[in-house]
């Protein structure tokens, strides 16, 4: 396949601009720091691929990078579903449409950081609606502060709360594009809604699911701010992911190395599972 | 009294020159060393080492970039044994990872020296041009 316009790369050449600044530059000083041992002042020690070796060993590391591992599988598994589903029996014409679409705009308009402090004040045992009406009300025991299943919960909660209008609506968007031609000629072949639903309407939003589940991906693999604030990656270490054992190696304790080092393991794991998930799920379409 | 005075005028003189406390101290000449700062008052914290890592990989891309743009390649895809339809810039990317890997998993298993891993890798860049 040859591309005949060559000239779309200058319009590109702005954004390659700002993605050297704000990603280049910062990802090439982490690699240099994550061979060398530093202690402020800009002095450093040349420490050569120790901080990996470390990292890679370390049981911390690979007790958060478990628990990063289920968190992304549990919100995948449920998000993207769920956002199908709701998607499927939203209206696609009339009144209903505008509304439908704003009210599944809305929590994705809140920035995370009010989103985990609104959970927490929702979800305390004590105060919270949530907290109060389960230990109070239902008899259930529940304290996401002290229990780390209840803690689990919260956070995945939470995550469904804030992400799955993105599925729907990326899932939305690919069903309204489909004709009504399609709908009609599997009427006439009396098609079961499952047959409709499997050879119909799952290809049409194939793309957008694509790019609906690599952010989701991406977005949940790198998840910080919301476990953060609600629940601080407590009780004990049962909700720290990997960015909160990052930020905790970087700032709390301040060991830049290892910290660069654990930074660029987990970039590695990034990029291989998108482009896993990118390949695998474009394949088709390129034979 | 008047000598005393110009000594006295003449004598830090020397030392300011060379820097308090490095009065008669020679600085010693150091070698080239490719794990030691490469700009020691510029914030990236460059080594020659990472330096040439980075040339390297910007490198590669910009002969495969060349390539790719002019008439020798001009966007040619193959599908090759994992049936994947790749560039010559998915091979690239593809060996880069794919060594990043074996470096990685290298270093948890095994550990320090890496000469085996690079070996490793090398047959897989080689690999990945060849056959993917």
């Amino acid at each position: 396949m040859k591309t005949e316009n060559q000239k779309a790369w200058l319009f590109v050449l702005p954004v390659l601009a700002l993605v050297a600044f704000n990603a280049l530059v910062p990802i090439m000083t982490v690699v240099n720091y994550s061979v060398q041992e530093t202690f402020g002042n800009n002095v450093f020690f040349w420490q050569g691929l120790d901080w990996f070796e470390q990292i890679l060993r370390s049981d911390r590391f690979q007790a958060a990078l478990g628990r990063q591992f289920l968190f992304t599988f549990l919100i995948l598994i449920i998000e993207v579903p769920l956002g199908i589903i709701i998607a499927l029996s939203m209206p696609r014409k009339g009144m209903w449409v505008p509304v439908c679409l704003v009210l599944m705009a809305l929590p994705m308009l809140i920035p995370w950081n009010v989103v985990g402090a609104m959970w927490n004040i929702f979800t305390l045992p004590k105060i919270g609606l949530v907290g109060y009406f389960l230990n109070d009300v239902l008899g259930i025991a529940y304290d996401m502060t002290q229990n780390p299943f209840a803690a689990w919960v919260t956070i995945i909660v939470m995550d469904v709360w804030h992400w799955t209008s993105l599925v729907v609506l990326l899932s939305y968007a690919g069903l309204v594009s489909i004709p009504d031609a399609y709908y009609q000629a599997a009427k006439i072949d009396g098609a079961s809604p499952w047959k409709v639903f499997r050879y119909i309407q799952l290809p049409k939003m194939k793309t957008v699911l694509t790019i609906a589940i690599l952010l989701r991906f991406m977005d949940s693999f790198n998840i910080y701010t919301e476990p953060f604030v609600l629940t601080g990656g407590g009780p004990g270490n049962s909700t720290t992911l990997l960015s909160i054992d990052l930020v905790k190696i970087a700032l709390g304790q301040f060991d830049l190395g290892p910290a660069a080092a654990m930074s660029l393991i987990y970039f590695a794991i990034t990029l291989l599972v998108s482009w896993l998930f990118y390949t695998l799920m474009t394949k088709d379409d390129a034979q | 009294m008047r000598r005393l005075a110009y000594l006295a005028a003449i004598a830090p003189g020397a030392a300011l020159a060379q820097g308090w406390g490095n009065v008669a101290q020679q600085t010693e000449e150091k070698g080239f060393s490719w794990t030691d700062p490469l700009w020691p008052s510029f914030w990236m914290a460059w080594t020659p080492v990472t330096f040439a890592l980075f040339c390297g990989i910007f490198g590669a891309i910009a002969i495969i970039a060349a390539l790719e743009i002019t008439k020798y390649r001009d966007g040619i895809e193959r599908t090759g044994v994992f049936g994947l339809t790749t560039t010559l810039g998915d091979r690239l990317f593809i060996t880069l990872l794919g060594s990043a890997y074996i470096f990685l998993a290298w270093l948890g298993f095994v550990g320090q020296p890496l000469w085996a891993p690079l070996g490793l890798s090398v047959v897989w860049g080689i690999f990945c041009f060849w056959k993917v």
